[in-house]
């Protein structure tokens, strides 16, 4: 058979889901051995379409055709077969399995003890692993625990997952979402390498950047549709931005400038520790004023997180004290710093954010439940709940299909984000703490978080925001401070550094002398 | 003290026999509280072929009591089955089966025992089995002190040894073993290697139900010398302390067994020397439970249950 020149061919592909179409007519035909990227916002189909690929599910209308054969693809197994594998975003590992023992799971190579009882061969199968992560420079440590190794390597397990298994077409799942910039670099580097090596690949995403980047050609979605196909060398990201949310997109502004009021919050000294006491917070010291955002830089796992924990109240501290406006909170109750005017939108929207098998109109009165009108006497108003609940929705733009009784769990990220967001604006704290606040948000949904942040800081409020994407605290701060090793290893205006200067501090090589205030 | 060893030993291997059939199901990700129920269910099935066929063999025989340690087997793996269909296949809450399945067997058993012996047999409510045949092993029970391992030893105690070797070699070195922990630790993983979660835990499921029957019958043969209502002394819910106590993991659950088994031998010497009036015994008996209780206390902080442990594998749900 002659070589065919596309590999994966999807046709006129329809997928309803009750009260939905997720994928409307779609026929996209991907080249053997190029990076093909899928684009568009939450909720426009990609993961659906990619899905059908996959075997999770089966297309309404329309057929797919794998090296010019027509296939109906039933499970995961079954794609398998064909060679298809898939990198999801939440990872499938074993976590007290070695990097090997994950990899070759449900294939693992045995021999015969004596000759008669068979075992697991894992020295054998850890060679092969070392020789293909050499192979593709996908660098891990073949006897590492998986419990013990980063988000970073716990990924290039997945990947070499599906290279063990001889998967030809790799499709990837949002793969940079969970990932620190130097991640990212390194990650775009394998999937090229992945190429150069022959593989296929498709690339779920949203990052503009990142497509434009690595991507030969891109096709966008919108709202279950096909709305555009480019080549990425003769497109720009304006162009395939704009396309993606339907709408020219204007650039996003620089905050106008504002006289910052009296210090709202105080950190000295700071000192935290982790569960085996490592100190992981060294003497953090710092101030956020009203009006102003301070913003903390840092590649994940450098004591950022810890410190927005240890001013919630959510982590002990070891030393150091914590003033909120004017009162020492160091040893304060979470109740007595939400009274006295702090407001946390925590790293994790859903183990810390939101309960999430509760009502959205029950989320979003989380903060203010023990209070009138809210409760009355002890018994909880449900009347007022939901009350309350419709306006924030409207106000902030909350989609969700039935309102304050939709169940959290089955919104978007976007619109879980917002509802945290809500809520604790709606504290009416003169300090807001946005951990993280666009982890894994589209364009859409980023740009609406950061129009709220900044209107708040209009209001005067002090913002301190932690965020490891050094293109929204660039686009946010008034001020920086780099986190490098528990340290806080420069404190400046933003206006007195460069992108380049931020990025050698989160690594570590800037001049640590000159932390100035 | 070599009475403390050999008594110790007699209940501390049959314990964990038990506790690994335990290892085995909670491994695999299924809570498995009904091992009091399976060991009942087990020896009840190895002790109803010795009432039916005992009389072909002659006493103390040792192929009869080899038979009825296949039967409890095979008795305690069926009964088993039950908690896997319950748990696996129709995804009832794992806890609350092991209760229900070790309370049906505690009145099944117990009731048949009755019923049988007095239409068949017009005798007692107690199947006997006579306590099985001791040996010393030559040359080392001469060894001073340590030799009292090797004295006085049931035959069930080596196959037990034999049985816990190979279920550590399957566990931890097998393709069944490995699939069967990464089930316990993350069965999306096994789903997506195009692997069978289910098939997986309800395997695991009738090892332990078989393991578990084996340390029953072997109870049977030994401390209560027959089949009765007796034989239900919490010993199952002592080897799921051990395991516990053995982080899920065998080689530490073969220490928290003879730490037990000890710990009651010794407790007896104690009441024996102390020559306490008999219902002082009675007293004693609880010291392997207390000691649970201690042990629990001081070593829970540090253990990590399997992941998944009690939690129903669902396709859809990520």
């Amino acid at each position: 058979m002659a070589e065919q020149e596309y590999i994966a061919e999807m046709r006129h592909i329809t997928k309803r889901f009750p009260g939905v179409v997720a994928n409307n007519d779609i026929s996209l035909s991907i080249r053997k051995g190029e990076i093909f990227a899928l684009l568009g916002e939450n909720g426009a189909g990609k993961s659906t379409l990619m899905s059908i690929l996959f075997g999770l599910y089966e297309p309404d209308e329309g057929e797919l055709i794998i090296r010019g054969k027509p296939v109906r693809i039933s499970s995961p197994s079954h794609a398998a077969k064909l060679s298809i594998g898939m990198v999801h975003q939440h990872f499938r590992l074993v976590e007290n399995f070695t990097v090997t023992e994950n990899i070759v799971l449900g294939l693992e190579p045995t021999r015969r003890l004596l000759g008669l009882l068979p075992y697991v061969d894992l020295k054998t199968a850890n060679r092969e692993i070392a020789e293909l992560s050499r192979r593709y420079g996908l660098e891990v440590e073949p006897t590492a625990v998986i419990e013990e190794i980063g988000v970073s390597m716990r990924q290039r397990v997945e990947i070499l997952k599906m290279l063990y298994r001889g998967a030809e077409i790799l499709i990837f799942d949002e793969p940079t979402a969970m990932l620190a910039p130097q991640e990212i670099e390194y990650l775009l580097k394998i999937l090229l390498s992945l190429r150069e090596g022959g593989k296929t690949i498709i690339l779920i995403s949203h990052k503009l950047a990142e497509i434009k980047q690595v991507a030969d050609r891109c096709a966008i979605l919108n709202r279950g549709k096909l709305v555009g196909l480019f080549d990425v060398a003769d497109t720009s990201t304006q162009q395939m931005a704009s396309v993606m949310v339907g709408r020219e997109l204007a650039p996003e502004e620089p905050p106008p400038p504002m006289e910052f009021g009296a210090e709202v919050l105080r950190v000295d000294k700071l000192n935290v520790l982790n569960i085996d006491k490592f100190p992981v917070v060294k003497d953090v010291s710092f101030g956020v004023r009203a009006g102003e955002i301070f913003a903390i830089a840092g590649v994940d796992g450098n004591g950022q997180v810890e410190v927005a924990d240890a001013i919630a109240g959510l982590a002990k501290l070891h030393s150091g004290t914590i003033t909120l406006a004017g009162t020492d909170i160091t040893g304060a109750s979470i109740r007595e710093r939400t009274e006295l005017g702090l407001a946390f939108v925590p790293e994790d929207r859903q183990s810390t954010g939101l309960v999430l098998d509760f009502a959205l109109d029950r989320n979003l009165a989380l903060r203010r439940y023990y209070k009138l009108p809210i409760n009355v006497r002890g018994v909880l108003n449900n009347r007022a709940i939901s009350d309350d609940a419709v306006g924030l929705i409207e106000q902030y733009d909350i989609r969700a299909g039935r309102g304050g009784a939709t169940q959290v769990r089955s919104m978007s990220g976007g619109n879980q984000q917002k509802a945290i967001v809500a809520r604790e604006i709606e504290t009416g704290a003169g300090l807001m703490i946005f951990v993280q606040p666009t982890r894994g948000l589209d364009i859409g949904a980023t740009r609406a978080i950061h129009r709220h942040i900044l209107d708040q800081r209009a209001l005067g409020k002090a913002i301190l925001l932690i965020s490891l994407e050094l293109d929204e605290v660039m686009a946010l701060a008034d001020t920086v401070g780099v986190m490098y090793g528990g340290e806080m290893t420069r404190i400046a205006p933003l206006s007195d550094l460069s992108y380049d200067e931020i990025g050698a501090y989160m690594m570590g090589v800037g001049n640590s002398a000159e932390v100035t205030e | 003290m070599d009475v403390v060893i050999i008594d110790g030993l007699s209940y501390a291997l049959p314990l964990l026999c038990i506790a690994i059939g335990g290892i085995y199901s909670e491994r695999s990700g299924v809570t498995n509280l009904a091992l009091e129920g399976l060991l009942g269910a087990g020896a009840f099935i190895g002790a109803l072929f010795v009432a039916f066929f005992g009389g072909y063999f002659p006493t103390g025989s040792l192929p009869l009591m080899f038979i009825a340690m296949a039967c409890a087997m095979v008795g305690g793996a069926l009964y088993a089955m039950l908690h896997g269909l319950l748990c696996v296949k129709f995804r009832a809450n794992q806890v609350i089966s092991g209760v229900v399945i070790n309370i049906l067997a505690m009145a099944i058993t117990v009731f048949l025992t009755r019923q049988i012996n007095s239409t068949l047999f017009k005798s007692s409510d107690k199947i006997q089995l006579g306590v099985s045949p001791r040996f010393d092993v030559p040359w080392l029970s001469k060894i001073p002190i340590i030799g009292a391992v090797f004295k006085s030893v049931y035959p069930f105690e080596v196959i037990i040894v034999a049985v816990v070797a190979i279920m550590w070699y399957i566990l931890y070195r097998t393709r069944f073993g490995m699939r069967l922990r990464a089930c316990g630790d993350n069965p999306h993983a096994v789903d997506s290697a195009g692997l069978s979660v289910q098939r997986t835990r309800f395997a695991a499921v009738m090892i332990s139900g078989a393991l578990t029957g084996l340390g029953g019958i072997s109870f049977a043969y030994s401390i209560s010398a027959n089949f009765s209502s007796s034989i239900y002394t919490g010993a199952g819910y002592l080897a799921i302390a051990a395991l516990i106590f053995g982080n899920w993991k065998i080689i530490p659950t073969v220490g928290a067994c003879l730490l037990f088994g000890l710990a009651r031998s010794g407790g007896y010497r104690l009441a024996n020397v102390l020559a306490l009036p008999s219902s002082f015994s009675d007293l004693i008996m609880i010291l392997p439970y207390v000691l649970t209780l201690l042990v629990l206390i001081f070593f829970s902080g540090t253990n990590r249950a399997p992941r998944a442990l009690g939690e129903i594998y669902d396709k859809g749900k990520r």
